[in-house]
C-alpha cells in the first residue's frame, strides 16, 4: 500500500475493526481518559480520517471556542501530512475543510433538543449534512440517562455516527468488565469504548469492549510528541 | 450661565430611529421658552424642528448630526444634545455620551426596545452615564408602556422603575398619574403648556397604589431612611423617595421610567422635573484623566472652575468662520485669551472667540467653566484631543470609534469635481472619525468607508450640495491575483540583431507553483551559460512580469522560477536583453502553466441573537461562504466563516435586515483561494468589457 493511501486508512483498523468508520450508522463510540491524556486528539484524528475519505464531520465542542477546536485540526493535520509525506498540504487542507463544521456550546446550554435545532438549521438550509458527529466535553456524570437515550434515538434517526469524549477521574473505579463508572449506566448504548491510559511514558489505547483482559502491550498507542495514533513497535516486532 | 454646578444638567437624548428624540427636544425648548413656536420634524410648514438645521435633515426628516442647545427649568440650566437614531451616525451618539453627565433614553411605546435602543444602551454603559427612560408615543395605536418596561428589564437588563402610569392610552391618552406625589396630571392649553393636577381617577387607584409600592420597594434598597420609614410604617415623604431614587439612578442601579407623548404635548414637563431631580450635576460625576508623566496613572479631576484647565474636544465642524471645536470643560475655566495646550500635538493655543450653541446658532460668551459645553473658534485639532493648562500633562481617554462596515468606490465626473471632491473628503474625514477614505494602491480607486449605506449616501449628497462635486459610486474592485497550477518549461530567445548594436539573450528553465512565497527565483545555471552579471537582470525581468498577468492583468503570485540553461552573445548581450528575454520566457510559459485566478477570502465573524443563527448561516451560504463554526453563547451566537470579498459588498445592509439590526460582524483578510470556473469566466468578461470601454 502506498504511504499516501495509508492516510486514508483508519489506524483503529489494526485493532481488528472491519471498516474505517469503526462504528455502525446510528452507533455510539466513546473515548475515555483522565484530563489531558489525549481524548480530543484521538477524536480529531478520527475526524480527519473521515474527512479525508470524503465524509462530513460535525464537531460539537462543549468547553473550547471554535478557533481552539480549529487549531486542533490544523495541528494534527499538519503532523499527519508530514508523517505520510503528503505533498501540497495546503491544497489538501482546502479540499477537506468544507467537510467539517464546528459547533460549540456552553456546557450548561447544551441539550439534545438544542442540538437537534441547530442540526436542523444546517440541514434545512442545505448548509451542512454531517455523516459523523463528535461531541467533545460532555459531562457524563451530570447528563441524564434519558437525555443520552434521546440522543441515541436522534443519531439513529439521522443515520449518523457519534463519538464522545468521556472524562474519567483518577480515583474512579471500573466494573468487573473494566468499564469506568461514568460510562457504566449507558454502557449498552455504546458500540465501541476506547480507554486511554498512561503507562510510564506511553499512552496506551485499549478497546474496552473487546479486550476483557487488558494486554500489557496494546496494539496502538498515542505518540506523545505529535498525539498521533501509531503502532506499538513492541507489539509489531 | 449658572455658576452653581449643582444646578447644571448636561444630558443627551438618544434612542432608536423615529422614537421622537427631536420632537421631544423641540417641546423641551418650547416649554422652557427657548423657542416660541413649535415646528414639526417633517411638518407641513417646511420649517423643520429647531435641532434639525441641515437642509438634508429637514428634507429627509432624520437627524444626521448631533445638535447642542441649552435651556432653563426649575431654576436649573439644562444643556441638551439631541442625537441621531440611525446606526450610520452612531459616532454622534458616541461623542455626545462621552462628554455628558446623564441621558434620556427615548423608547417608542409601540416598538419598545429596538436595535438602536440596544446600541445606545451599550454606549451609555460604556461611559457609565445614568439615564431616565421616556416611553414616548403613548397616543399611538398599540401603545403598551408595561410591555416596554418588561423589555427594558429583559432585553437591556435595567432595573426599570415606573414613576408614572398612563391615564388612558392610544387616542384616549389624556395624562399621567404621578406615583411619587400620588396625583393625576393633565396637560391643557393648545400646546399642553398648562399643567392641571387632580385626584387620581378611582378606577386607576388600585393599580397606582400597587405600582407606587413597587417603586418604593425598589427605591428603599438605596436609602436606610426610607427602609426604616417603611418598616416603622411612618409617613413616606416625597423627599425621601426622590433621595433614594436619585442615589440608585446615579449608581446606574435604577432606571426611572416616565411616560408621555411629545407630539401630543403630554408628559414633557414632568420629564424635565425628573431630569432636574434625578440626573447628576457635573460635580456628581467622577471624571478621570491619565497622567502621562506617571505611566498613565489615573487622576480624578476636580470639577472646580478655579483649578488648572482640563477639557476634551469631542466634535469638529468646518463652517464659514473656520473650524468650530465643541469642547467639554472638566476642570478649570477657559476664557478668551487663555493659553491652553493640545496634549496630543504639544501646540500652545491662545483662545480666541468662544461660543455657546443653540442648534446652528451661536451665542458669544466670555468663558466656559468646568461642567459646561461650549465651542472654540479657529483651533486646529482632532476629535478626542485633550486641552490643558500649560504645565499639565494629562490626557482624557477619547471616545470609542467603531470600524466602518461598508465601502464604496467613488469617482469624480470631471476635473473640477475631482478638486472639490478632495476638499469635501478632507473635511468630512476630519469631522467624522467613522468616515474613512483611502486610495486603493492596486486599483487606484478612491474608496470611502462608513457605518452604513445611509451614512455614505448622506456624504455623497453633501459633496454635491456643499462642494458642487458630482461623483459616481460603485462597488470597489476586488484585488484578484493570478497564479499557476502546474509546471511549464521555457526556452526563450530574445534577439534583435538587424545591424548595429543588437540585443541577444536566451533563457531556459521552468516555472512551477509554490506556496512558500509570492515569488522565488532560483539560479541553477552551470558552466556560465548565462554570465553571472546578467542573472540579476533575469530575475528583474521575471519580477516585472509578475506585476500584471498577460491575460487578465492581475498581479501574479505563488511562482517559483528556476533557470538552468541559456546563452549569451559577447557583444549583443546586456542587462536589458536578458530582462526582455526573461519577460518573453515568462509570457511563453505562463499560459502553458494553467494559470488560475485567486480571490481574497475574508474571515467573517458575526455576532447575532441565537434566534437568527439559521438566517445568518443561510446568508453566508448564499454568498459562497464556508462556515467554519458556530459558537452558542446562550442568548447570542457567534458564527465564523470564510467568505470571498467579492460577495461581501452590501452585506451589512442585508445582515441588518435579516436580524432586525441586532447582529454585528467583523471582517478581516484571511487568504487567497482559487475562484470557481463560472466566476473566473465572469471576471474575464468584465475585464474584456472594461478594456473595450476604455478603448
Amino acid at each position: 500500500m502506498l504511504k499516501k493511501d495509508l492516510i486514508l486508512r483508519n489506524p483503529l483498523r489494526q485493532m481488528g475493526y472491519e471498516d474505517d468508520d469503526i462504528i455502525p450508522a446510528g452507533g455510539f463510540g466513546a473515548v475515555l481518559a483522565r484530563a489531558g491524556v489525549g481524548k480530543t486528539a484521538l477524536l480529531v484524528q478520527f475526524a480527519l480520517n473521515t474527512m479525508l475519505r470524503g465524509k462530513r464531520v460535525l464537531h460539537v465542542g462543549l468547553h473550547d471556542p471554535v478557533n481552539k477546536v480549529d487549531l486542533w485540526y490544523r495541528e494534527l493535520f499538519r503532523h499527519l501530512a508530514v508523517q505520510y509525506q503528503v505533498g501540497q498540504i495546503r491544497t489538501l487542507w482546502e479540499e477537506i475543510l468544507p467537510l467539517r463544521f464546528i459547533m460549540t456550546f456552553k456546557v450548561e446550554g447544551f441539550s439534545v433538543p438544542r442540538l437537534r435545532e441547530r442540526l436542523n438549521d444546517l440541514t434545512a438550509q442545505g448548509i451542512f449534512y454531517p455523516d459523523t458527529i463528535i461531541i467533545d466535553g460532555l459531562i457524563f456524570d451530570d447528563f441524564p440517562q434519558s437525555a443520552l437515550a434521546d440522543m441515541k434515538s436522534m443519531i439513529e434517526e439521522l443515520s449518523l455516527r457519534a463519538w464522545f469524549t468521556v472524562h474519567v477521574h483518577r480515583q474512579v473505579q471500573a466494573d468487573a468488565d473494566g468499564i469506568p463508572k461514568p460510562l457504566l449506566p449507558a454502557d449498552d448504548l455504546f458500540d465501541v469504548a476506547l480507554l486511554l491510559v498512561t503507562e510510564g511514558n506511553e499512552m496506551h489505547i485499549r478497546d474496552l469492549k473487546s479486550e476483557r483482559t487488558p494486554s500489557p502491550h496494546p496494539v496502538l498507542i498515542l505518540d506523545p510528541a505529535t498525539m498521533l495514533i501509531k503502532e506499538n513497535v513492541a507489539v509489531a516486532s | 450661565m449658572k455658576r452653581d454646578l449643582a444646578k447644571i444638567r448636561n444630558i443627551g437624548i438618544s434612542a432608536h430611529i423615529d422614537s421622537g428624540k427631536t420632537t421631544l427636544t423641540e417641546r423641551i425648548l418650547f416649554y422652557t421658552k427657548r423657542i416660541h413656536a413649535i415646528h414639526e420634524v417633517k411638518g407641513k410648514d417646511g420649517v423643520g424642528a429647531t435641532m434639525d438645521s441641515m437642509e438634508l435633515e429637514k428634507e429627509r426628516g432624520i437627524t444626521i448630526a448631533s445638535a447642542a442647545t441649552y435651556c432653563e427649568w426649575n431654576d436649573h440650566e439644562i444643556n441638551i444634545i439631541d442625537t441621531p437614531g440611525h446606526v450610520d451616525f452612531t459616532i454622534e451618539v458616541e461623542r455626545s455620551l462621552r462628554v455628558l453627565d446623564g441621558a434620556v433614553l427615548v423608547l417608542c411605546s409601540v416598538g419598545g426596545v429596538q436595535s438602536q435602543s440596544i446600541t445606545v444602551d451599550q454606549q451609555m454603559k460604556r461611559y457609565r452615564v445614568p439615564c431616565i427612560a421616556f416611553i414616548n408615543k403613548c397616543d399611538r395605536s398599540g401603545a403598551n408602556p408595561k410591555r416596554v418596561v418588561e423589555q427594558l428589564r429583559g432585553k437591556l437588563g435595567h432595573n426599570a422603575v415606573l414613576l408614572q402610569m398612563p391615564i388612558g392610552l392610544e387616542s384616549n391618552f389624556h395624562g399621567v398619574v404621578d406615583l411619587i406625589e400620588m396625583r393625576a396630571v393633565y396637560f391643557d392649553g393648545p400646546h399642553g403648556e398648562k399643567l392641571r393636577y387632580e385626584e387620581i381617577p378611582a378606577v386607576l387607584l388600585p393599580e397606582a397604589l400597587r405600582l407606587r409600592e413597587e417603586m418604593i420597594d425598589q427605591a428603599s434598597i438605596y436609602s436606610d431612611d426610607l427602609t426604616e420609614a417603611i418598616l416603622e410604617e411612618r409617613e413616606i415623604t416625597t423627599a425621601m423617595i426622590f433621595t433614594a431614587l436619585r442615589f440608585g439612578t446615579l449608581k446606574r442601579r435604577i432606571t426611572p421610567v416616565v411616560i408621555g407623548s411629545a407630539y401630543k404635548n403630554k408628559g414633557v414637563q414632568k420629564l424635565l422635573d425628573t431630569v432636574t431631580s434625578l440626573l447628576p450635576c457635573p460635580a456628581e460625576v467622577e471624571n478621570t484623566a491619565l497622567n502621562l508623566d506617571e505611566n498613565e496613572a489615573p487622576v480624578i479631576l476636580k470639577n472646580s472652575p478655579d483649578e488648572p484647565i482640563v477639557a476634551l474636544a469631542f466634535k469638529l465642524e468646518d463652517g464659514p468662520f473656520g473650524q468650530l471645536t465643541y469642547i467639554r470643560v472638566y476642570q478649570g475655566t477657559i476664557a478668551k485669551g487663555t493659553t491652553i495646550v493640545n496634549v496630543r500635538s504639544g501646540k500652545k493655543i491662545k483662545v480666541g472667540r468662544l461660543a455657546r450653541m443653540h442648534a446652528d446658532q451661536m451665542e458669544d460668551i466670555d468663558t466656559i467653566p468646568a461642567g459646561y459645553i461650549g465651542a472654540l473658534f479657529g483651533v486646529e485639532c482632532a476629535s478626542g484631543d485633550t486641552f490643558v493648562s500649560p504645565g499639565l500633562n494629562l490626557a482624557m481617554t477619547s471616545m470609542y470609534v467603531p470600524a466602518p462596515v461598508i465601502s464604496l468606490a467613488i469617482a469624480p465626473k470631471d476635473n473640477k469635481a475631482q478638486i472639490n471632491m478632495s476638499k469635501a473628503l478632507s473635511r468630512f474625514t476630519k469631522e467624522d472619525p467613522t468616515f474613512k477614505c483611502h486610495v486603493d494602491r492596486e486599483t487606484n480607486e478612491t474608496i470611502i468607508a462608513g457605518m452604513g449605506e445611509l451614512h455614505l449616501d448622506v456624504y455623497v449628497e453633501r459633496m454635491r450640495r456643499e462642494y458642487g462635486a458630482e461623483v459616481t459610486t460603485g462597488n470597489p474592485r476586488v484585488a484578484y491575483r493570478e497564479t499557476i497550477t502546474q509546471r511549464a518549461d521555457f526556452n526563450y530567445i530574445h534577439k534583435k540583431q538587424t545591424g548595429g548594436a543588437g540585443q541577444y539573450g536566451r533563457i531556459a528553465g521552468y516555472m512551477e507553483p509554490t506556496s512558500e512565497g509570492d515569488f522565488i527565483f532560483e539560479n541553477d545555471i552551470v558552466g556560465g551559460a548565462i554570465p553571472t552579471q546578467y542573472i540579476p537582470a533575469c530575475e528583474k525581468g521575471f519580477r516585472q512580469s509578475l506585476e500584471k498577468g498577460p491575460k487578465l492583468e492581475f498581479p501574479i503570485t505563488g511562482i517559483r522560477v528556476v533557470i538552468n540553461d541559456g546563452a549569451y552573445h559577447a557583444v549583443d548581450s546586456s542587462d536589458m536583453a536578458f530582462q526582455a528575454a526573461a519577460r518573453g520566457a515568462f509570457r511563453d510559459a505562463y499560459l502553458r502553466a494553467r494559470p488560475v485566478v485567486h480571490e481574497p477570502i475574508m474571515k467573517v465573524v458575526i455576532e447575532s441573537p441565537t434566534e437568527f443563527q439559521g438566517s445568518v448561516m443561510a446568508l453566508l451560504n448564499q454568498r459562497r461562504g464556508m462556515i467554519v463554526g458556530a459558537q452558542d453563547e446562550g442568548v447570542m451566537c457567534i458564527v465564523e466563516a470564510q467568505v470571498p470579498l467579492a460577495e461581501m459588498f452590501g452585506f451589512s445592509t442585508v445582515l441588518r435586515s435579516a436580524t432586525q439590526g441586532k447582529a454585528q460582524f467583523t471582517m478581516e483578510f484571511s487568504l487567497y483561494r482559487q475562484v470557481p470556473n463560472s466566476i473566473a469566466e465572469k471576471i474575464a468578461e468584465e475585464i474584456a468589457a472594461r478594456k473595450k470601454n476604455a478603448a
